[in-house]
């Protein structure tokens, strides 16, 4: 839905890291994408690759991580993985794999992540 | 020689959404403004509410529009003699933070009391961005159909008031409005659960006492 704006702060973010680091380009990018963040990983990596064209970004692989659904169950104090069924639409319904209950605290799942680059750069010591 | 290093980032775009969503609240709060967002799907009522909101309560209001093309809403609200933004989006399917803080600028804070800002109709993609707002009311219609708050789970959870618009032809419709107040309930029983009709005033001054409590206890 909006994998195009958070692209760009993705890209933004990664280059701005690499440029403070001296690298002269990065090979890899790794972001962690909560499952319920609303994003489509497939078309979240396209985006990346499409802003990433004549920028240090461009010769990056791109490797997006889904992060599970887990929450907090206010009725029966369960902690842990969520149920979620996304077979009927796109949001999924999250519920308490405990009481099936709906009354739910959501603690992960909703983040949008960028969480390492490896970057290549001059060898100082060379 | 070249090296390859691993760099640990760590930054989440939402999490950086957040810091600015909480600069804008201090923005408010000097100002002494109270802020209320409003979400809901395309035609549900949002800005017909902003606008009986205006007429029926005795503060300085302003209203920030989100809108995703058109100047619409904004001139809408102009008529109502109050200060307004319109914010286009472009593509956007969600107001930001950061789209919010510029919209400040151009808004008589020190002179209001109360912020509307209406976000962009789309049930999904506002729900994980805060602007700062001290409440957040979803306003929903019978015409959405009555699954509605079955099908859209996420954004009853951080809502403060939820208005179940448009009672008023809800048997026309064949929605069951009791239903969708149930529905709602059993998602986040802490919301407080409205019905309205904004043709026949239904349910207005009880949304209007709703605000006002939020604003006596801020
Ligand atoms: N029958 C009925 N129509 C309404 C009610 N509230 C709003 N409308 C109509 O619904 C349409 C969409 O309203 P609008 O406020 O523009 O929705 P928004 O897209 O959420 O801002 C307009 O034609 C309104 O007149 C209501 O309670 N009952
Ligand atoms: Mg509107
Ligand atoms: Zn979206
Ligand atoms: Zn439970
Ligand atoms: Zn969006
Ligand atoms: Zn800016």
């Amino acid at each position: 839905m909006h994998e195009l704006s958070m692209a760009d702060a993705i890209v933004k973010t990664a280059i701005d890291v690499a440029e403070k680091n001296d690298a002269q380009e990065i090979t890899e990018v790794t972001i962690e994408v909560g499952k319920l963040a609303m994003l489509n990983p497939e078309q979240l990596k396209f985006m990346i690759e499409v802003l990433s064209e004549d920028t240090l970004l461009e010769k990056a692989e791109v490797v997006i991580n889904e992060i599970p659904i887990e929450i907090k169950c206010r009725s029966c104090n369960f902690e842990g993985l969520a149920i979620s069924d996304d077979s009927d639409h796109y949001v999924p319904i999250v519920t308490c794999p405990e009481c099936e209950g709906r009354d739910i605290e959501i603690t992960k799942g909703r983040e949008c992540n960028v969480k390492t680059i490896k970057i290549e750069k001059e060898d100082e010591d060379a | 020689m070249h090296k390859i290093a691993e760099v640990e980032i760590q930054h989440d775009i939402m999490v950086a959404n957040k810091k600015l969503a909480k600069r804008n609240q201090k923005i408010f709060d000097n100002a002494g403004v109270f802020a209320v967002d409003f979400l809901g799907a395309i035609g549900s009522g949002k800005t017909s509410l902003i606008e009986a909101l205006i007429e029926k309560m005795d503060y300085k209001i302003g209203v920030i529009a989100g809108d995703v093309i058109s100047r619409f809403d904004a001139g809408r609200i102009e008529k109502h003699d109050v200060p307004v933004v319109g914010l286009n989006t472009g593509k956007e399917c969600h107001l930001d933070a950061h789209l919010v803080e510029h919209a400040l600028h151009d808004l008589p804070l020190d002179d209001m009391e109360l912020l509307f800002i209406e976000n962009v109709g789309n049930l999904i993609c506002p729900v994980d961005f805060d602007l700062g707002s001290h409440i957040r009311m979803v306003v929903i219609s019978v015409s959405e159909g009555d699954d509605t708050a079955e099908k859209h789970p996420l954004i009853f959870k951080d809502a403060d008031i939820v208005v179940i618009n448009k009672v008023d032809i809800a048997e026309a419709v064949g929605a069951d409005e009791n239903k969708m107040v149930n529905d709602v309930l059993e998602l986040n029983p802490d919301a407080i659960v409205i019905k309205s009709s904004l043709k026949t005033g239904e349910g207005l001054d009880e949304i209007i006492q709703s605000i006002q409590k939020f604003m006596d206890e801020a």
